[in-house]
């Protein structure tokens, strides 16, 4: 009973923003990490992974994730994620994800974040 | 359904990932009869989708033709989830860790296990049944108790409907 995800890549302003559309469970790892890799490649440095609020993470979702921010560190990439329902956003702090991404209500906070960091 | 009454659900859910997805279902669905806020059901939903992806993963080694049993009994002040499975991988945990997202980032530790603990936080009680039996396999039991701030008040319980009172 595998489940489909759509993950898209895409470009705004600063930013390489992977959409993810459906479950964020252990049958998106191979999607994501498809698409950080082409973002990657692409010469992301800022990126946002925005999440419909709705939608189903498990903590082998989180773990896909926390993949991600292994490899974004070694990169220096900045990691920040969107879209999150209040619920994940409190899963994500129990864990400690947010000690390596920051956490915005909306796509155009994180993109307004990013405008006022001259450090990037 | 009525809070007062003591009413059983019973799942058998194939042991394959996404199968969880139907206990999650069920128990948003009774949390709501027993009028649990949006905010604990959410926590609710969580905590039981994480049990059974153990109790496939591990207690039946993802092997479809074995079953995960989910009883969801509801009671007058609390809601109880036990999850059965076959014990394929033998004893469960007996420790649940803080994850140490530092160490997985730095490559000390493996990605994962924080099922354990994200339900731990998300419900009042949870834990490993000890039946002395380990052919019977595992039983992972949740509780969560009906809490005055949890509750959504409805009209009904509000005392501001006075239908039929009149």
């Amino acid at each position: 009973m595998s489940e489909e995800i759509q993950v898209l890549v895409r470009g705004e302003g600063r930013a390489t923003i992977i959409d993810l559309i459906g479950d964020v469970t252990t049958f998106a790892e191979e999607s994501i990490n498809q698409a950080y890799q082409s973002a990657s490649a692409d010469g992301a440095v800022n990126i946002i992974f925005n999440f419909r609020e709705n939608d189903y993470i498990n903590s082998a979702g989180i773990a896909i994730l926390i993949g991600v921010v292994t490899e974004a560190r070694k990169r220096d990439q900045k990691l920040l994620m969107t879209g999150l329902s209040a619920h994940f956003q409190k899963i994500f702090r129990m864990v400690g994800l947010t000690q390596y991404a920051d956490l915005y209500p909306s796509i155009e906070e994180a993109l307004a974040s990013l405008n006022g960091d001259t450090g990037a | 359904m009525s809070p007062q009454s003591n009413r059983v659900v019973e799942l058998r859910i194939p042991s394959e990932l996404g199968y969880e997805k139907i206990a999650r279902e069920a128990v948003a669905t009774v949390a709501n009869r027993l009028n649990f806020g949006p905010d604990k059901i959410e926590d609710i939903k969580t905590a039981i989708s994480e049990a059974c992806t153990n109790a496939i993963r591990y207690g039946s080694g993802s092997d479809a033709r074995m079953k995960v049993v989910v009883i969801l009994t509801a009671d007058e002040d609390k809601l109880d989830i036990l999850i059965k499975d076959p014990g394929a991988s033998g004893a469960p945990p007996e420790n649940v860790n803080i994850p140490d997202i530092s160490g997985m980032v730095e490559g000390k530790h493996r990605l994962g296990g924080m099922g354990l603990y994200i339900i731990r936080e998300l419900v009042d009680e949870a834990g490993f049944v000890e039946d002395g039996d380990e052919d019977d396999g595992n039983q992972f039991r949740m509780v969560i108790y009906r809490m005055d701030d949890d509750v959504e008040i409805r009209p009904e319980e509000s005392g501001t409907d006075n239908g039929g009172t009149t």
